[in-house]
């Protein structure tokens, strides 16, 4: 299977810092990959050198298996961590400018902007002034234009910021329609729950280095536990100190700890363990892409 | 061809937020009243709206539109990302450029109607070749928008700045080339210095073709001094719109 994008050995330094390092993966037809990492992880570097805004230092990039020449970038759809839309223009019109700049028109055109601004939810604002759009819909309208000419790759900067749950599902329904038509896609995002939910495969970047990839289940390897206990109590200190003498891994949950289990264990096993500390709840959850990211980025609290 | 849809869009926009095209209609409509009103009091033998006519127009009306519209709509895409969105598609440079420059001939061609509508209206005569006073609003409109290109993409960071150095030095250069007095009026020794302002060269060639009725050979040097200043500012112009794109490469 060709890839739709190849990225090879990429580095970037800017000035001192080495934004990339010997950065590769690909994106196969009708893929949708995730990339993750937190801020400055180079995840924004990263697409930029994708679409030819900047050159890599070392390091290659390929389109559908070839040259990333100007016409095969013509065949990819970007839609930038930035919103960028003309705000006196109405939603039609800058869809109609956006697609026209593809050498879509007359009925086809009018026709393809219909759909798109259909499937990011907007066909009731086709004619209202991007300035009096309310955020959210800025940025679906932002990536309905990056969709207008049915790109071979799409290619989406944390699409769903700021965005609320409906409006997040919907884009997300965007993503895999487009994948389901053969599109390979491209985002990246800060919420690992919609990696997981959206992603056929997900890559790991932190500070430059993509430090794993693969499917859900694929990265779940890289946990050393079958299940998590997210344990809330009235003495935390109490239940992080048992866990140590467990020889049990822990971390700070959101007002709770999350005990690593080793294997699947029943729920009154669990809280034997932990017998003696007044419990609030117990709840067993399988190893998630947070505790992955945990686990390869350093952001794991061991045991001491 | 692409250009042609920048142009449509650029039109849309000034259609849609119409305070430009209010301030371009009204502008040079007001300095053409007042300054043809003016000098009627003072020359009874020649109508005044005969010779302020081309110079309102090349002047007040072209530097404000044609100049200054130009720095605006790149500044503008620049602040709302829209150019780096650019960046991303097909279009060139070179095909921005065109886009913006046919969008500013057709509101050069509507401050044209507006301006000599008003002279019309108090007796003015336009006596020249059509074609002739054409070519030269062309080369005027070419080489105005050539340095906006300049202007908005190597100086100006954002749209609070167009202002500034627009009116700091491009009104001084309208006075010096004749635009609201005849340049004959100005002492020799700036007479010698507006001969490098390429506004005195419009101003003097509208004049010839418009007031005077003079063909080509009146006007040769004019045209030469500005089809050589319009191809340098295009070249130059696109040139700084590209070394913008190449500081602006990243997403
Ligand atoms: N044009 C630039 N000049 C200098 N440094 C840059 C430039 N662009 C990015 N960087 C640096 O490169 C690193 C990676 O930035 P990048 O924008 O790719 O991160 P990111 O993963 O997209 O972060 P975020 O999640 O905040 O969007 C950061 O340290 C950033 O400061
Ligand atoms: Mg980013």
């Amino acid at each position: 299977m060709t890839a739709v994008l190849g990225v090879d050995r990429v580095s970037k330094t800017f000035g001192e810092r080495r934004a990339l390092s010997e950065l590769s993966f690909t994106i196969g037809r009708g893929e949708v990959y995730g990339l993750v990492g937190p801020n400055g992880a180079g995840k924004t570097t990263l697409i930029n050198i994708a679409c030819a805004v900047l050159a890599p230092d070392a390091g290659t990039v390929t389109l559908n298996g070839g040259a990333a020449t100007p016409d095969a970038h013509a065949r990819v759809g970007v839609a930038s961590q930035e919103v960028a839309l003309y705000r006196d223009l109405t939603s039609e019109q800058n869809l109609q400018f956006f697609a026209s700049l593809y050498g879509l028109n007359g009925e086809g055109r009018a026709r393809r902007v219909r759909t798109c601004l259909a499937e990011v939810g907007l066909e009731d604002r086709s004619d209202t002034t991007v300035s009096f759009l309310s955020g959210g819909m800025q940025r679906r309208l932002h990536i309905a234009a990056a969709m207008l000419h049915e790109p071979h790759l799409l290619i989406l900067d944390e699409p769903t910021v700021g965005l609320d749950r409906e409006s997040r599902h919907r884009i997300w329904r965007v993503v895999r329609d487009a994948a389901d038509h053969g599109a390979g896609v491209l985002v990246t995002t800060h919420q690992l729950e919609e990696a997981e939910a959206l992603c056929h495969r997900i890559g790991i970047i932190h500070e430059g280095r993509l430090v794993a990839e693969g499917s859900m289940d694929e990265l779940r390897r890289h946990v050393a536990a079958a299940e998590l206990a997210i344990i809330d109590a009235g003495d935390l200190g109490a239940v992080r100190d048992r866990a140590d003498q467990l020889g049990l891994t822990h971390r700070t949950a959101l007002a709770a700890v999350a005990v690593w289990l080793p294997e699947r264990q029943s729920l009154d096993r669990v809280a034997a363990s932990f017998s003696g500390i007044e419990l609030r709840s117990v709840t067993l959850k399988p190893v998630g892409l947070e505790e992955v990211v945990a686990e390869l980025t350093g952001g794991r609290q061991s045991e001491g | 061809m692409l250009a042609l849809t920048v142009t449509q869009r650029i039109l849309k926009e000034l259609r849609h937020t119409r305070r430009s095209l209010i301030f371009w209609a009204l502008f040079p409509s007001l300095m053409l009243l007042l300054f043809g009103l003016i000098y009627s009091g003072q020359d009874t033998q020649t109508n005044a709206f005969d010779y302020m006519a081309p110079s309102i127009l090349i002047g007040a009306a072209f530097f404000f539109s044609c100049l200054g519209g130009p720095i605006a709509a790149i500044v503008a895409e620049r602040e709302r990302n829209t150019l780096k969105r650019l960046l991303l598609s097909p279009l060139s440079g070179a095909s921005y450029f065109m886009g913006v420059l046919f969008a500013f001939l057709v509101v050069a061609a509507g401050q044209t109607v507006i301006v000599y509508g008003i002279a019309y209206a108090f007796g003015g005569v336009y006596r020249g070749s059509l074609v002739l006073g054409a070519l030269v609003v062309l080369l005027s409109v070419a080489s105005y928008v050539g340095l906006g290109f300049v202007f908005g993409s190597r100086f100006t960071k954002r749209t609070e700045e167009v202002n500034g150095p627009v009116s700091a030095i491009g009104v001084p250069l309208l006075v010096l080339g004749g635009t609201f007095f005849p340049a004959s009026m100005l002492p020799d020794y700036l007479y010698r210095i507006a001969q490098v302002n390429p506004i005195f060269h419009m101003n003097e060639a509208m004049d010839a073709v418009s007031a005077q009725g003079l063909g080509v050979a009146a006007i040769v040097d004019h045209l030469v001094f500005l089809a050589l200043f319009a191809g340098v500012t295009q070249a130059l112009g696109v040139q700084s719109y590209r070394a913008m794109l190449q500081r602006e490469r990243v997403l």
